[in-house]
């Protein structure tokens, strides 16, 4: 890179290597394709795959995705870990404020795990 | 401890939806829907605790990131006023959810919290955080009526295009903070010229208009505001209309006259061809709509068009004249939204045609309707004609700096004497209707009682600010002074 140069024509000459290169390879490929194997489309080979069966029924069936519930209120203590752990380690240094902020955001935590199992989110239905 | 005061009316309105949603637990399912009642006093209560603040100075909080000013409390104010509305909207709307009536309530606070917030931000973190806390909230809102075909769209088009805008968002800051190296305004007020003049950093304030433009529903980023308007259940409409477009505004004020006041001039060109073509957009496409609440969508893009006028002149008057008019704004819209609400819950889609008779069912809510339509239209005595009227005349002012305003006040006055089209055409359908309602057919409507205390609230500050401006005028202009000394 030039010296002298703007800052950002290393960047621009960058993304033009990076375009060019991908684009060739594309081509590259795309020529091999042509000429080893010519496009023979048939009803078998268009028909979707699964593992060398004959697909049955349709692929819009309804999963079951009540576990999303426990995923969400998970995230409530994942996320009190990831603050309380700093939160022990300075334990001795804090001063009353910050202790009275990380009460206030247990107090929220707490409030949303409360606000959800009272409403019936842990029970299996 | 000291900051945490400051905040004070924020931390009130969280702590009172929190309230709702733990109260909702022990409250039996038939009295749920008086929590909106319980909401909306709290919600008044804060209000009325926000006119014993008195600022000899603006006050600062968490390294200056939040500010508390006139500009501020004006917008505090406002937000309270229009979510108290809200929530006696929400009660009348309730029956109509199937299941989480509470949790809506809770929502409309939050999104109070959210706007609050930004109305004191003074720094791009807390612009993002408070954006983020006002758009997630309303994609729930939108799309709360679940089993809905036409509430669902709602919230997947308004979800698509939020967060594509909160991209645009994201990636305008993270260029102005890597220009300048400061995400807080007053800081950003302070930087080089030379930091100033990078294209970069005005990349990345364009792309931030981008992000608020989408909020305020400002043409090219205007295509979600009919849609929505039309699928969100009524009261997250009226909250969305109001509330989170005055948002939207709060900050580009404060971006545009704390954060980079020396760039303004250089901006209203932009701005100026902004605002003449999002009012011929929401005047011309507002024409043919039969259905009222996506005529209110059309009606909400034209007054973002005539608020941005004010913005482009960047003088304290425009500034001033947008508080004005987003005062009159939120009487108008929120009455037409709480009538829309209880006149046409018995038809099917809302259309026009279906208010025909409406003074003989409830005179109080056909007077309500045609009023809200004559100040949307700007005609006097109303707070809509006194609202254009400042707006346009702060442009006039300033017009012999910057040509430009002629012109756009020429589109403006043609856009509102297009607009008397569709506005009477409700008035017309109310009480001069093309087919006539047979009188066996129109039973009275039955109105709750805090329900007809809103409508009369929304009369009366539709007069008030019509006849008597001067109180709200002084309070605008102190507001405006604050970030234009």
């Amino acid at each position: 890179m030039p010296a002298d140069g703007h800052p950002y024509l290393f960047l621009a000459l960058f993304a033009g290597a990076a375009v060019v290169f991908c684009l060739s390879l594309l081509g590259l490929a795309r020529l091999w394709a042509m000429l080893v194997s010519p496009a023979k489309p048939g009803p078998t080979k268009n028909a979707p795959y699964e593992c060398s069966l004959a697909s049955q029924g349709d692929a819009w069936v309804q999963f079951r995705s009540a576990y999303y519930l426990y995923a969400i209120i998970f995230l409530v203590f994942d996320v009190e870990t990831v603050f309380l752990l700093p939160f022990a380690v300075a334990f001795t240094h804090l001063s009353v404020g910050a202790f009275v902020a990380m009460m206030v955001f247990l107090l929220l935590l707490v409030e949303g795990l409360v606000w959800a199992w009272r409403k019936g989110a842990l029970a299996w239905h | 401890m000291n900051d945490l005061l400051v905040m004070g009316l924020e931390a009130a309105v969280l702590v009172a939806g929190l309230a709702v949603l733990l109260l909702d637990l022990w409250t039996p399912p038939a009295e749920k829907r008086n929590l909106g009642y319980a909401a909306a006093i709290a919600v008044g209560a804060i209000l009325l605790a926000s006119f014993a603040i008195v600022l000899p100075r603006p006050l600062a909080a968490f390294g200056g990131m939040f500010v508390l000013d006139e500009f501020a409390l004006f917008f505090d104010r406002f937000f309270l006023l229009a979510a108290l509305l809200v929530l006696v909207i929400s009660v009348e709307f309730a029956d109509r959810f199937e299941t989480g009536v509470a949790e809506f309530y809770a929502l409309i606070l939050f999104a109070l919290a959210g706007m609050m917030f930004a109305a004191s931000a003074n720094d791009f973190t807390l612009l993002f955080v408070s954006l983020e806390l006002i758009t997630v909230t309303f994609y729930v809102l939108t799309s709360f009526q679940r089993r809905q075909t036409q509430s669902l769209e709602a919230g997947v088009k308004y979800l698509i295009l939020g967060a594509l805008s909160s991209a645009f968002l994201v990636y305008g800051i993270a260029l102005i903070y890597g220009t300048a190296g400061t995400m807080s305004f007053t800081r950003l007020a302070e930087a080089a010229p030379a930091v100033l003049d990078s294209r970069l950093l005005q990349t990345g304030l364009l792309l931030v208009l981008v992000g608020l433009g989408f909020k305020i529903a400002v043409v090219p980023f205007q295509i979600w505001a009919p849609d929505v308007y039309q699928g969100a259940p009524t009261p997250a409409t009226a909250f969305l209309a109001v509330g989170s477009k005055a948002a939207g505004f709060v900050l580009l004020l404060r971006v545009l006259f704390t954060a980079v006041p020396a760039l303004g001039p250089r901006w209203s060109r932009l701005l100026i061809v902004l605002s003449a073509v999002t009012i011929l957009y929401g005047v011309l496409c507002a024409i043919p709509q039969r259905n009222l609440k996506r005529l209110m969508g059309y009606s909400s893009i034209a007054n973002a068009g005539f608020l941005l006028l004010g913005v482009a002149t960047l003088s304290r008057d425009g500034v001033s004249a947008v508080l004005y008019y987003l005062g009159g704004y939120l009487f108008t819209v929120l009455g037409a939204f709480a009538v829309i609400c209880v006149a046409l819950r018995h038809t099917e889609g809302e259309d026009i045609p279906a208010l025909a008779g409406l003074h003989q069912r409830s005179p109080l809510l056909a007077a309500t309707l045609a009023m809200a339509m004559v100040s949307l239209a700007g005609v006097p005595p109303l707070a809509g004609f006194f609202g254009k009227f400042l707006l346009l005349k702060s442009a006039l002012m300033v017009a012999g700096d910057q040509p430009a305003l002629y012109v756009l006040v020429a589109v403006a006055v043609v856009g509102v004497v297009i607009s008397l089209y569709y506005y009477f055409g409700v008035i017309r359908a109310m009480y001069w209707p093309a087919e006539p309602v047979e009188q066996g057919h129109l039973p009275p409507i039955q109105l709750s009682r805090p329900l007809r205390w809103s409508l009369l609230l929304c009369i009366a500050g539709m007069l008030w600010l019509g006849v008597l401006p001067g109180m709200v005028v002084n309070l605008a202009n102190l507001a405006a002074q604050t970030l234009l000394p």
